[in-house]
């Protein structure tokens, strides 16, 4: 390689990393500037949007509702992700094939297409708009990822594990939650964590299946439409922070995990 | 029943096929308590699908296996008095070792006490005290396979089954694990059931070995049988190096079987089925079981032959030699280093007790 190409790849990557990060650099910083008005030049800084945030009562509530909604779809997705994982994994039938495309379908319909899909069955079969038809939307496009993840996992088991569960006495259940179980635990918190943080910034769904109360993102839409203001800022910072962490401690306890067996 | 009394397992006139395959055909075979048994066969001999059958894992497709009395072929593995090593040990690599030795007791109820109780003796008994709070990956090959074993042992199994566990170890642990394996075998008095394609394995530890072949038995003996008594060429040329002589039989004089071998009379021993006159048939003569004389001794039946090649193996020699000008009459065999040099221009007479010429049935 000579010397003006390695400059011009060094070029292109930092282009590339500050296209990806100075929009993120710029919401955080806006959150923390003391004026309603957006833009540069900043005079003085604050925390006054964070403190607004946290005593804003509609934002903690909206908060809660999404947080609710993540976990429930989290362990609905879980558990019949998983369930489906076990039944195709190591069975063979006709049409397994069909099954396992259909099973992975809703994870690349268009959400938009799906949301709207979602909406008409809900009412067709009198669900409510609100937090079980968006928990029954969320978990619909969970759980094929949660199936996919599993698997992997699930192929990588010697059969000898489970043999060896039965052959010291235990029935096939018992073997599955003390053997099986315990061995998908890095993929579970992977997947689970990709769950909630799915549902978590999932727009579209929650917006069709919702009723009058707003999820977070449905929310900093509806008050975009008022105005941009650094309160959103300030709570786009929150979301980052949390998220960040949430996704790297996945990554971490998953690779730990892996590693140890 | 006194006759059945010592009988442990019983695999009663059992077949499995996969498909059109014949895994095990028509197998009948007693197993008595307190023996070590070794299946001894190639791969896809039958040897493992008869150990699955016994563990629970697959079906016999017809005959019963039953276990201390009573029949037990469609019973699933988890209620059966049957506990298995396996090949790769299938230790759980989420539970301590404590907690994998643990396992079995706990799902057979046993209380805390007895399960702690239990599990310090068989690792003690086991030298494996001081990994008891360590996981299997923070072990070595063979204290896994040690693991495993103590895990196989503490429900206290009617039988316990060994598919080729020291396959994953290194050749210089093996011989070690070898010797152990036979002592735990002896001072637990567990009837073990060992699945190897290692007849050295197989030789060194059992009691009785049995080789399959195409999913049918070959022959069943001690090793010393199997070894100096084959009766067919799969099993004279699978256990050990021999020297394979085809004839025809001349008669039967004074117990042995005369032999007519390229013109020349030979005597051997049939131990299966015994050959009548004038048929064509194979025997095996080990190479050790050869006397090789540097000058013509006295006994009438020695044979005289050409040295055509000597490999010097360190304690002993090992020779190839000529006899007379027919076809296939190179026999090897082994001399002291010592002895061998006195051979004068590659000259030597070689003889063997008649019971040694293993005449085969096939």
């Amino acid at each position: 390689m000579t010397r003006h190409t390695r400059i011009l790849m060094s070029i292109i990557y930092w282009a590339f990393v500050a296209y990806l990060f100075v929009p993120l650099a710029l919401m955080v910083t806006m959150g923390f500037k003391d004026s309603k008005f957006i833009g540069f030049p900043i005079r003085s800084w604050t925390f006054d949007w964070y403190i607004a945030v946290a005593q804003d009562t509609q934002v903690l509530a909206v908060f809660g509702y999404s947080m609710a909604i993540a976990i429930s779809t989290t362990v609905l997705s879980l558990i019949i992700g998983t369930w489906m994982a076990a039944f195709l994994g190591p069975n063979t039938f006709r049409g397994k094939a069909i099954i396992f495309a259909l099973a992975c379908l809703p994870a690349v319909i268009p959400g938009i297409i799906s949301a709207i899909a979602l909406r008409i069955f809900a009412r067709l079969i009198d669900i409510e708009p609100g937090m079980m038809a968006i928990i029954l939307g969320h978990t619909v496009h969970n759980v094929p990822f949660v199936a996919l993840v599993v698997m992997a996992r699930l192929s990588t088991q010697p059969k000898s594990h489970i043999e060896a569960a039965r052959d010291l006495g235990a029935d096939s259940i018992v073997a599955f939650f003390r053997v099986t179980l315990p061995y998908l635990k890095p993929a579970l918190i992977g997947a689970g964590i990709f769950c909630m943080l799915l549902s978590f910034d999932d727009f579209v769904r929650a917006f069709f299946l919702g009723g009058y109360q707003p999820t977070l993102p449905v929310l900093i839409f509806a008050k975009l439409r008022s105005g941009m203001s650094p309160e959103i800022n300030a709570i786009s910072t929150i979301v980052l922070i949390m998220t960040a962490i949430l996704g790297l401690w996945a990554e971490r306890s998953m690779r730990r995990l892996n590693k140890g067996s | 029943m006194t006759g059945e009394k010592d009988t442990i397992v019983h695999i009663d006139n059992v077949t499995k096929r996969f498909g059109s395959v014949v895994a095990v055909d028509r197998l009948d075979m007693k197993i008595v308590a307190g023996e070590f048994v070794t299946f001894l066969g190639p791969s896809g001999c039958g040897k493992s699908t008869t150990l699955r059958m016994l563990g629970g894992f697959e079906t016999p497709d017809e005959g019963r296996i039953v276990l201390d009395g009573a029949d037990v072929t469609r019973q699933p593995p988890n209620r059966r008095d049957v506990n298995m090593v396996f090949q790769d040990y299938a230790l759980f690599p989420h539970m301590t070792v404590g907690q994998n030795v643990a396992f079995g007791l706990e799902l057979k109820g046993k209380s805390r006490a007895e399960i702690d109780r239990r599990t310090g003796e068989l690792l003690e008994f086991l030298q494996l005290s001081g990994f008891r709070n360590r996981t299997p990956e923070q072990l070595s090959g063979g204290q896994r396979q040690r693991v495993a074993l103590a895990r196989a042992l503490a429900p206290d199994p009617k039988l316990l089954l060994l598919d080729e566990p020291l396959g994953a170890l290194d050749a210089k642990l093996r011989g070690q694990v070898q010797i152990e394996l036979k002592d735990i075998q002896k001072r637990t008095g567990k009837t073990f059931f060992f699945v190897t394609h290692d007849q050295e394995e197989a030789l060194t530890m059992s009691d009785r070995i049995v080789v399959m072949n195409a999913g049918r038995v070959e022959q069943a003996g001690t090793p010393e049988d199997l070894y100096f008594r084959p009766e067919s060429r799969f099993v004279a040329e699978f256990i050990g190096e021999t020297n394979l002589i085809e004839g025809t039989v001349r008669g039967i004089d004074r117990d042995a079987i005369v032999i007519d071998w390229n013109g020349m009379a030979v005597r051997g021993a049939a131990h299966g089925r015994q050959p009548a006159a004038g048929e064509a048939v194979t025997a095996s003569l080990r190479l050790e079981n050869v006397t090789c004389h540097p000058k013509k001794p006295t006994r009438e039946d020695a044979i005289e032959g050409r040295v055509v090649n000597k490999l010097f193996k360190g304690s002993r020699t090992s020779l190839d030699i000529r006899i007379g000008e027919g076809r296939d009459t190179l026999i090897r065999a082994y001399m002291d280093a010592g002895n061998a040099a006195s051979i004068d221009d590659d000259q030597l007479w070689i003889s063997w007790e008649a019971d040694r010429l293993a005449v085969l049935r096939d």
